[in-house]
């Protein structure tokens, strides 16, 4: 053979194994940003934070968290669902995700993000939410709540973080449940919510567990029941919808990870890997005990399942309660 | 009061070690820093150091995040008295006199006036926070939406005495910052509004661009291209101090605005950024000289400096007594205690002694270093007016740009300032005030929603505002303060009608 | 004539008429249920009226020209470099949207010297960087050059 088809040969062969060697530019090899729509302080952020802690020890590259916040999480949201589906940009979302599209759609305008912008990776925190009343009011029991629902219809007042929110959410898709119709008084954020529980303000809330624990065990607020599936381990005496018989009644405010549709399933393999060993980390441990939000890890297709029938129990949710002008008095 | 005194000496036994000095003095300077850069402000701050305080315990960390907020109290005075840019939005009222003050040569005198004001605010306000944390966390938690909606009114009224010259021009200005702060997603049904389809709008206007803009931009296009820009200052050491005349024309605006602010730190829900520009406003109108307003009183700064700094005290009062948040800053902060294992309740103050008064003891001691910081710093301070303007404001202009993005790094964000410092430029041409815009436009989604809320709440029923004492008397308050006020406009108007028929007299050939 | 007065109050008015405008898509509720459309309607009234009311009381006002506008053309020079400066921050980075713009302000409309000018704007870009990014971590937008 010439030199030249040698040289040609050679160089084919160099550039050949470089091909692989540059696709094997390992994943992750620089820093990578986990999106938080909330603001620091919050739920989301307090969780997001110790499981990019963790993600850095299992990746070994850091792991920053960056607050995007706005418009209930909607700026976040969409900042990430339009990122580069690289791996280098996550999301850490609530439940919220599903609620904020359907709420767009509700009102013909075009929604900031679609969920189908972002791929579920793993499922970190599912808090049930639990519905709290103060010591002094008449309701012992959940049953009393629902039995006084539904003899008074819209005389029972309860606040929530904002409308289509949360806890919005979670009352409403009791309501629907039990057949009770109750009076909302929306309120600007969660700490709000409850300032107005606390002072008399309206008769009740749905409120995360962490957040009333202090108050229940200092005697100024009473849980009645709560939208898990099973009991909050802090409060074994409080029981579920579910085991008073309103299967519907299901809600969990949580919290997972996501990545902008279109992420290399290598690069997804990966992540959801490192989340497995990040939440079994004993420091994450810690960190989640500190907050009282109590880990419940699914990943991959168990949480694809888990989202899916979420999104579609928040969608119907969502579309039951309309809009506020349209419903008759 | 025994047990008080035991109390404070285990809150010094805690805050005098050395580890928790450190954290304060560096939540000090921090916050001043923060507070002197443009636009960010307190809550930017904690929120940045948030993350940062994780790996201390829990002490140490409320101490370093409430000195940084009460020291961008303190900082935020700095450039609103130099170059008349909001160090953060509670700072606004400040650029007004305060400037003024600092274009007759008095920037020394005006910033130490900032600096003891806050202090003595300060100081009073923890201890008010100290004897009657509980049964005033108590009584704020008694005031909802309809008690809330009355204050707002109040506050509206306010907006009346805010500015010297026509009532009617700062009116229209209200007009404007009311409809301005309409921009957003409606809480109570879920619309955007006036947001045209950037999620970015969807919080609203935000306060901050707006106060850098309207104040800090406008500013330097309006100065900017003066043939004889602004006069280069040389002050000497003398007049860096108040005079005798000048300290004792603020003690009364310091003790006013103590009070002032503090009880509208108690208030949950309320934007604390308003304690400024009441004070500004009962000042103007308790002032003897009310035409000094605008123009370099006194009082004009004293009191409203003093008022933002007792509102950070007033706002843990809810915080730490009931474990509820008053604002956005105290619910940070309260984020920060429960990641450090400490349950913020009703019970905090039982169940922690030790941080408690550890915290109390640290503000005191905070308020300490921030006036041996900022008081001997007035001269290096005032230094920057010796740069040429030419140098000065592009510099200006870059740090409200980061400032403006420091906040939510939000490019439309700094849009909104470039946009309302045109707006700001344009109207001072027109000679139009542009502080009531920033107040409209705060209280406006607050007056919104606690008056929906309250309907909500009484299923449409107005008598909610009557029927509930205090409510009822708030409102009883402001009619009576609106009706003098009409009446005394009246008064004035007749006269000037009269004036005018006379001058036209004259006119006549 | 066109005075101070009336040129604002004619602006608001006008402004005042614009959100009317676009409050129709609002829905305005109902007394006991005030919907998303009544406050900016209502405000927006009032709004118009102080408008009218300043441009029926606006005779006596300062004349439109004899205001001072001679900072003009710097001003206008001026908030052309801040749009630049917005419009760049993303897409080219901070460093070097404020290298640029302080380059241009303060040596082609400040016309200082060129030392000066380079120290000036190479000094502010890195170091607010430095003072922002670095020690408040407060993340900038870093471009594709790297700065």
């Amino acid at each position: 053979m010439s030199r030249f088809r040698i040289a040609l040969a050679l160089a084919a062969g160099l550039l050949g194994m470089a091909g692989p060697a540059l696709a094997q530019d390992v994943y992750p090899s620089r820093p990578i940003t986990m999106v938080v729509p909330f603001p620091p302080g919050g739920v989301a952020d307090l969780t997001a934070r110790p499981v990019a802690a963790a993600m850095e020890r299992t990746l070994k590259q850091p792991v920053g968290v960056v607050n995007k916040t706005g418009a209930a999480g909607a700026v976040g949201m969409q900042f990430a669902a339009t990122s580069k589906p690289d791996g280098y940009t996550l999301l850490l979302a609530l439940s919220s995700i599903s609620i904020i599209p359907e709420a767009d759609k509700l009102f013909g305008r075009p929604p900031a993000y679609t969920v189908d912008q972002l791929t579920p990776i793993a499922l970190i925190s599912a808090d049930p939410t639990v519905l709290v009343v103060r010591t002094e009011s008449p309701w012992k029991t959940a049953k009393d709540f629902i039995e006084d629902g539904r003899q008074r219809p819209g005389q029972i007042s309860y606040s929530s973080s904002g409308i289509y929110g949360t806890l919005h959410m979670a009352m409403e898709l009791l309501s629907h449940a039990a057949g009770i119709k109750l009076r909302h008084v929306p309120h600007a954020g969660a700490g709000p919510a409850l300032t107005a529980l606390l002072g008399g303000h309206v008769d009740a809330l749905a409120s995360g567990p962490a957040v009333v624990l202090p108050h229940i065990k200092a005697g100024k607020l009473r849980a009645l029941a709560g939208w898990g599936e099973s009991r909050v381990a802090a409060l074994p005496d409080v029981p579920t919808f579910k085991e008073l018989g309103y299967p519907d009644a299901e809600f969990y405010i949580w919290a997972g990870v996501f990545a902008p549709r279109g992420t290399p399933e290598p690069v997804l393999a990966r992540l959801r890997e490192a989340l497995r060993t990040a939440v079994a980390d004993p420091e994450f441990k810690g960190a989640m005990d500190k907050i009282e939000t109590p880990i419940a890890f699914k990943q991959g297709d168990d949480f694809a399942r888990f989202f899916a029938a979420d999104a579609k129990r928040l969608a119907e949710g969502v579309r039951k309660v309309g809009k506020i002008d349209e419903k008759k008095p | 009061m025994l047990e008080t005194l035991q109390n404070l000496a285990l809150g010094f036994s805690v805050a005098l070690q050395p580890p928790i000095l450190f954290y304060a003095f560096a939540g000090c300077v921090i916050g001043t820093l923060v507070g002197v850069l443009p636009g960010v402000g307190p809550l930017a701050g904690i929120s940045l150091l948030l993350p940062a305080t994780f790996g201390l315990d829990a002490t140490r960390a409320i101490v370093l995040l409430a000195g940084i907020y009460y020291g961008a109290m303190y900082g935020g005075s700095t450039t609103s008295i130099l170059m008349r840019i909001p160090g953060e939005a509670a700072s606004v009222m400040t650029c007004i006199d305060g400037y003024a003050m600092a274009r007759k040569g008095r920037a020394g005198a005006a910033l130490a006036i900032a600096a003891v004001g806050s202090f003595v605010a300060g100081t009073v306000s923890v201890v008010a926070l100290m004897l009657l944390a509980p049964p005033l966390a108590s009584f704020a938690l008694r005031l909802g939406p309809p008690e809330n909606f009355a204050l707002l009114l109040l506050g509206l009224l306010v907006l009346a005495y805010m500015s010297g010259g026509s009532m009617l021009k700062s009116l229209a200005m209200a007009a404007l910052g009311l409809l301005l702060g309409m921009v957003g997603i409606d809480p109570m049904s879920g619309y955007f509004r006036f947001a045209y389809g950037v999620v970015e709008l969807g919080d609203g206007i935000g306060v901050v661009p707006l106060a850098v803009g309207l104040f800090g931009l406008a500013e330097v296009l309006a100065s900017a291209g003066q043939p004889t820009p602004p006069r280069v200052q040389k002050p000497k050491l003398r007049e860096l101090l108040p005079s005798r005349q000048e300290w004792r024309n603020s003690m009364a605006p310091i003790g006013r605005g103590t009070v002032l602010g503090f009880l509208i730190g108690i208030v949950p829900g309320s934007a604390h950024i308003i304690s400024s520009f009441v004070s500004y406003a009962v000042e103007r109108r308790l002032s003897r000289h009310p035409e000094e307003f605008g123009h370099g009183a006194v009082a004009g700064v004293a009191g409203p400096e003093s008022a933002n700094n007792s509102a950070t005290s007033g706002a843990f009062v809810p915080m730490l007594a009931l474990g509820v948040p008053s604002g956005p800053i105290p619910a940070v902060m309260l984020a920060a205690l429960m990641v450090h294992g400490v349950s913020p309740g009703p019970l905090l103050i039982q169940q922690q002694p030790a941080l408690f008064w550890g915290f109390i003891a640290s503000m005191y001691v905070g308020n300490v270093m921030l006036l041996m910081l900022n008081l001997p710093m007035v001269g290096l301070f005032v230094n920057v007016l010796r740069i040429p303007y030419g140098l000065l404001y592009p510099a200006i202009i870059v740090f409200c740009v980061v400032g403006v993005y420091a906040v939510n790094g939000s490019v439309v964000d700094v849009w909104i300032a470039v946009i309302m410092g045109v707006l700001g430029w344009l109207l001072r041409k027109l000679d139009f005030e542009t502080a009531p815009i920033v107040l409209g436009a705060i209280l406006a989604p607050l007056l919104e929603m606690s008056l929906r809320q309250s309907l909500a709440m009484s299923d449409g029923h107005y008598a909610i505002f009557v029927t509930r004492p205090i409510a009822a008397v708030l409102l009883a308050v402001g009619a009576a303060l609106l009706l003098l006020g009409l009446r005394a406009w009246i008064v004035r108007g007749l006269d000037w009608r009269g004036r005018l028929a006379l001058a036209e007299k004259g006119d006549a050939p | 004539m066109l005075t101070i007065d009336r040129a604002g109050g004619g602006a608001l008015g006008l402004f005042a008429l614009w959100v009317l405008w676009e409050c129709r898509r609002l829905p305005l509720g109902s007394w006991r249920e005030p919907g998303p459309g009544a406050f900016p309607a209502a405000l927006a009234l009032v709004a118009l009226g102080l408008g009218v009311a300043i441009v029926a009381f606006g005779g006596r006002a300062t004349r439109l020209r004899d205001v001072d506008w001679r900072e003009t053309k710097r001003a206008l020079v001026i908030v052309a470099a801040g749009a630049f400066l917005t419009l760049g921050l993303e897409p080219l980075g901070y460093r070097l949207s404020v290298l640029v713009i302080l380059l241009f302000l303060v040596g082609a409309v400040e016309r200082r010297g060129l030392v000066t000018t380079a120290a000036f704007a190479a000094g502010m870009a890195w170091g607010s960087f430095y003072l922002f990014n670095t020690l408040l971590k407060v993340p900038l937008p870093v471009g594709p050059l790297g700065f």
